[in-house]
């Protein structure tokens, strides 16, 4: 089970990484974990927010089908959407494969705050220790 | 309760499996290397292995112990012969409360008169025993051996050449036959020519001591045609693609066999079994509802207890089963439906899935072709 220290996670198992240098705004992209594509077994369907769609911290954005159950996905920071992998649509495998790089979802920008808007969020080894202690 | 675990629970987690609860029993439901969709396409293309020792084993044997099965459970051992099995259900019998509802689906080996093997779900293994052991006349003995008895289910296209590899008889075997390799004293291996994916197969009883060894023995045999260990989860996307019922889901205390379709595993000439009469007079009014197949072409896996909904949206059914179908790459769906909707074969309904309706189509399962015979 990988857990990447170059970016922050959150206890709903999505990964957040800042993309290019932090600042306002700042666009992160945002993932669900290893771990999460682990649980979830042979994901088939993907579906995400629109491109310009306003999010909120904590509300459900999207979902991501296995064969066996589905889950939200939440959305770890308040911003507006500024990009989805389209590519899951045809290759929603590419979650179990590459979870941390090619399999990411969407990228949102965060408009308000000073510095990294992913600060407050859990790092990677307290998303170990959360995920190892569960 | 602590789960029960199957003999080859050490090699399920020495080979990474997941695995989960199923009628109290820990179970792998895919296999590190593999997944849903691997063991899947593994089955209807070349060979998988599952282990299904959660399945109960009972034997019922003694002076007219088939006639006395026979008179309880509902399809028609007359039908078949010493050697053969055969698919039944136990129903609630006449008198009870829900009668004619199912206790469980099993299948039966019919080794002689008086010598019966039954196959119930895992859950339900204790109901069906306890109903049949207070129902036996003097001299018919049940006798539950789940624990003693490992069940493996050896499935698709390339199952044969296997079974001939590690050395058990069967090849010739016509569908739903069995036979048993020499032996005494629990030594022997029984083969039956079924399964619950579609495909040809075969499923293996061996006693519990002597499991870890087949097993072995089948995955080394299978090399060749890239054999896969499967679990559970592509055994459920096997069988919902061939529309058969799973019991908690498509059967139960409160589905019939004539809502599920199941009315051709019931000896209605018989004049005994469990929930005859009910059964009866429901056939003869007609179901309430049926089982029907929906493919659901667009995103949005329709799941068990999800309504079915007209094109008012109004409820008209309910999902019993529902995944994603790796072979034809779309949701499919079982669901019991309203007579009165008045949908049939080609009918465009809708699933709610989780909020937002779903187009999906009525269909009659199998949704795939079957390869059973």
């Amino acid at each position: 089970m990988a857990f990447p220290d170059d970016r922050r996670y959150t206890d709903q198992h999505e990964w957040v990484q800042v993309q290019g240098a932090a600042g306002s705004p700042t666009v992160v992209r945002i993932g669900i974990t290893d771990h999460a594509q682990d649980a979830l077994g042979d994901i088939v369907f993907v579906q995400l927010p629109d491109v310009g769609e306003s999010v909120t911290a904590g509300a459900a954005i999207g979902e991501v089908e296995s064969t066996k159950s589905v889950s939200d996905v939440y959305a770890p920071l308040s911003g507006v959407v500024a990009a989805r992998n389209d590519a899951l649509t045809d290759a929603p495998e590419t979650v179990n494969s590459d979870p941390y790089g090619e399999g990411w979802l969407v990228e949102v920008t965060v408009e308000d705050g000073d510095g990294d808007p992913t600060a407050a969020l859990l790092d990677a080894a307290a998303y170990q220790a959360l995920v190892e202690h569960s | 309760m602590t789960a029960r675990t199957s003999p080859l629970h050490d090699r399920h987690v020495a080979a990474g499996a997941k695995l989960a609860d199923f009628g109290g029993w820990s179970m792998p439901i895919e296999y590190a290397g593999g997944g849903v969709l691997s063991e899947h396409t593994a089955v209807r293309t070349g060979v998988g292995l599952f282990d299904v020792s959660h399945l109960g084993t009972a034997t019922v044997r003694g002076p007219g112990a088939a006639a006395f099965v026979d008179s309880c459970l509902t399809n028609d051992l007359g039908r078949i012969g010493p050697g053969q099995a055969q698919y039944t259900l136990c129903c609630i019998p006449d008198g009870e409360d829900r009668a004619g509802g199912v206790v469980d689906d099993l299948i039966v080996y019919l080794h002689a008169d008086d010598d019966v093997l039954l196959v119930p779900n895992a859950a339900n293994a204790a109901a069906v025993l306890a109903r049949l052991a207070d129902a036996a006349p003097a001299g018919v003995t049940v006798t539950d051996r789940h624990t003693e008895v490992a069940v493996f289910a050896l499935q698709g296209p390339r199952s044969a050449e296997v079974l001939a590899g590690v050395g058990l008889p069967g090849q010739q075997l016509s569908y739903m036959s069995f036979a048993e390799t020499p032996g005494a004293g629990g030594d022997e291996v029984t083969v039956c020519r079924t399964g619950y994916t579609g495909e040809h197969g075969y499923e293996l009883l061996v006693a519990a001591d002597r499991a870890g060894a087949l097993w072995d023995a089948v995955l080394a045999a299978g090399e060749p045609e890239q054999i896969r260990p499967c679990g559970l989860g592509s055994r459920d996307t096997l069988r919902t693609e061939m529309g058969y019922p799973l019991h908690g889901h498509e059967l139960s205390a409160d589905i019939t066999p004539n809502q599920a379709r199941s009315g051709w595993a019931v000896g209605w000439r018989k004049p005994a079994f469990w929930g005859r009469a009910a059964l009866l007079a429901e056939k003869e009014a007609g179901p309430a509802r049926t089982l029907w197949g929906l493919r659901a072409p667009g995103r949005g896996i329709p799941r068990p207890g999800m309504a079915v909904l007209d094109a008012a949206g109004e409820r008209i059914g309910e999902v019993t089963s529902g995944t994603f179908s790796p072979t034809l790459r779309t949701g499919i769906a079982l669901a019991l439906l309203d007579r009165t909707a008045g949908v049939g074969d080609g009918s465009e309904v809708a699933v709610d899935v989780r909020g937002r309706p779903q187009p999906v189509q009525v269909v009659k399962p199998p949704f795939v072709e079957s390869h059973v015979r």
